[in-house]
């Protein structure tokens, strides 16, 4: 059911994308709300059925069509067409055009209680239509859940140009697909916790260096270089960075400032240390080390102390990353020849196996944990793939006939 | 002065010669398949012709050749020298220098010898299996393996780079353990 919209240029894109920030209207309040109709960390969640219909232009059936697309994705709803009784939830969607201008008016309706629990007006200028339809989605999801919705978050990834490497950056969606950087070979990338700029390793004649780029503008910046391989972590919620470095010889964990000054040791061992990432609270972070004979996970404290193993089961596991309650972490274990994607609680250590068809690699978090994104090759060329944390719900999102890898989920973005 | 011209004309002469060489294949595609390529061709060198006389065009034809034969007997030395050299191979998530890599790493310590002109570079390279970080890693260790060995093997330091690409540059993509033993690599590249 999903429609095709006309791919924007790159330039354009861009604009688009600095556009946006700023041209999302929202007047009128919305309605006041305590309920809270489906609780989402609840294990025997029921689906809740919820009816959409559209007034209005032509704009109106394709806004209704994404909004009806992010909810559905996120397991919890029931979309039916207005027409379809055993609705307990209404979603009315008005649109106006005025020239480049469109106007959607959203009320959502609880049927069960009789109440009106959201109504908002939306301006946007009709090529950010998408943009204008996700932050519909998000204040629905905000209405119905109480939590806020990723409706209108990104991804950066790895787009693999004959042995080139650049970064691409597209909505949560797959939709909007552009390159950011297209120097080199680019590799690490990780998203600010503002959501404004991403970091990233490049190597560019024979050297890899820790870049910055500054997503309002484009502007890129380099933070760290050296020689050996460098490879960029994350940032702390301070703005410090942790990465690897092999300038002194063997590659090991530092962590510097966020201008790229002041870079600290903190790991020390003759093997590989290699992809830290910081905790979402930022005293912790995790690493894949060598030091026990196989790649495995390890965890430190931040300043460097404390180290102790995550990972026993099988030889070869990689490429962590925290969820955003800090409590557990997705990663990538070999198993019978092949990489799957398995997430460890770090309270008992308990694993669980979330994919098993070809290899699947690069977890990455949506910023309120509901979803993995990663890369898979089940289906040839490699893509990426976005599922429920229990493993349902499973999409491709990135560009046809593209090998896509190694996606980064952004925080929240309004 | 005399160099600054000089310079100014060759970058004018490389600019200008390329559509005698190589005529832009479609300028454009539409027209292009419409018209009969003889017809194509005439216009194209009519409209350089304007610009340029018969003689200048012969001069920056001998100009391009030279230009390009020094850099190509620059590449073919290279290429010659590179010959020499044979890939280290490592075994699956491993960076010891095995065996059979001892006598390729001692030849190039030997020929690194007795060619002082040149240096060397050592990429280090992995097979597919591992996931990408990882193996940027792992490769950077087996590259910095290779160099401890040169090194010891009396190569002095200032004369090696290293460089890890990972799986990022297979030299072959089957999978299978031929194709994933020859990609588990350390290669070497002749550097001035």
């Amino acid at each position: 059911m999903t429609k095709k919209f006309t791919v924007h240029s790159s330039q354009f894109t861009v604009f688009v994308f600095i556009f946006s920030l700023f041209t999302v209207h929202c007047s009128l309040s919305t309605v006041s709300h305590a309920k809270v109709y489906i609780d989402i960390t609840s294990p025997a969640m029921r689906k809740l059925p919820v009816s959409f219909s559209f007034t209005g232009e032509t704009e109106a059936a394709e806004i209704t069509e994404i909004a009806k697309n992010d909810l559905d994705s996120t397991g919890i709803f029931h979309p039916l067409e207005s027409n379809i009784p055993g609705a307990e939830i209404t979603v009315s969607i008005n649109v106006n055009v005025s020239g480049e201008a469109v106007t959607a008016e959203v009320s959502v309706f609880d049927l069960i209680e009789n109440n009106e629990v959201h109504r908002k007006k939306y301006e946007a200028a009709k090529n950010i239509l998408r943009i204008l339809a996700h932050s519909i989605s998000n204040d629905i999801f905000k209405a119905i859940t109480g939590q806020e919705g990723i409706f209108r978050t990104k991804l950066t990834y790895i787009v693999d140009v004959s042995g080139k490497k650049e970064l691409h950056l597209m909505d949560w969606d797959g939709y909007n697909s552009h390159k950011i950087v297209a120097k080199g070979l680019t590799f690490s990338h990780s998203w600010s916790r503002d959501g404004v700029y991403i970091i990233y390793s490049s190597e560019r004649d024979k050297e890899w260096s820790i870049y910055l780029m500054n997503l309002k503008n484009y502007r890129e910046t380099m933070l760290f270089s050296s020689n050996g391989l460098n490879l960029a972590g994350n940032s702390s919620p301070d703005g410090d960075i942790a990465f690897s470095s092999s300038k002194d010889g063997s590659p090991e964990i530092y962590v510097m400032n966020a201008d790229g000054t002041g870079s600290k040791k903190l790991t020390k061992s003759i093997g590989i240390d290699v992809s830290p990432v910081f905790s979402p609270d930022g005293s912790q972070i995790a690493f894949v080390s060598d030091r026990g004979g196989s790649p495995q996970i390890y965890i430190m404290h931040a300043d460097g102390t404390g180290i102790r193993r995550l990972t026993f089961e099988g030889n070869y596991n990689t490429s962590p990353a925290w969820a955003p309650d800090g409590k557990q972490i997705a990663y990538v274990g070999r198993k019978n020849s092949n990489n799957q994607i398995f997430v460890v609680k770090l309270d008992t250590s308990e694993i669980r196996q979330l994919t098993d068809k070809g290899n699947n690699e690069s977890p990455a978090f949506s910023p309120d944990g509901m979803f993995i994104a990663f890369d898979s090759d089940r289906e040839k060329p490699k893509g990426i793939y976005v599922m429920r944390v229990n493993g349902e719900g499973l999409k491709k999102i990135s560009p046809k006939g593209v090998k896509a890898i190694s996606p980064k989920w952004s925080p929240f973005l309004r | 002065m005399k160099n600054f011209f000089a310079v100014i004309l060759i970058v004018f002469v490389i600019g200008c010669a390329k559509p005698y060489i190589k005529p832009p294949e479609k300028p454009h595609p539409a027209k292009a398949e419409e018209a009969k390529p003889a017809e194509v061709k005439k216009e194209d060198a009519a409209g350089e012709k304007i610009s340029l006389t018969p003689a200048e065009v012969k001069k920056e034809e001998v100009a391009v050749e030279e230009v390009l034969s020094k850099k190509e007997k620059e590449a073919a030395m290279q290429v010659k020298e590179e010959s020499a050299y044979r890939d280290a191979l490592f075994d699956f998530d491993s960076y010891d220098i095995r065996t059979d890599a001892r006598e390729i790493i001692d030849n190039v310590a030997s020929r690194l010898k007795k060619n002082k002109s040149i240096n060397i570079l050592i990429e280090g390279h992995c097979d597919d299996r591992g996931t990408n970080e990882y193996n940027l890693a792992l490769g950077e260790k087996r590259a910095n393996a290779v160099k401890d060995y040169l090194i010891s093997a009396g190569t002095p330091s200032n004369r090696i780079n290293t460089i890890s690409y990972g799986e990022e540059k297979p030299v072959c993509t089957e999978q299978d353990e031929d194709c994933w033993q020859r990609n588990r690599r350390a290669h070497f590249a002749v550097t001035k």
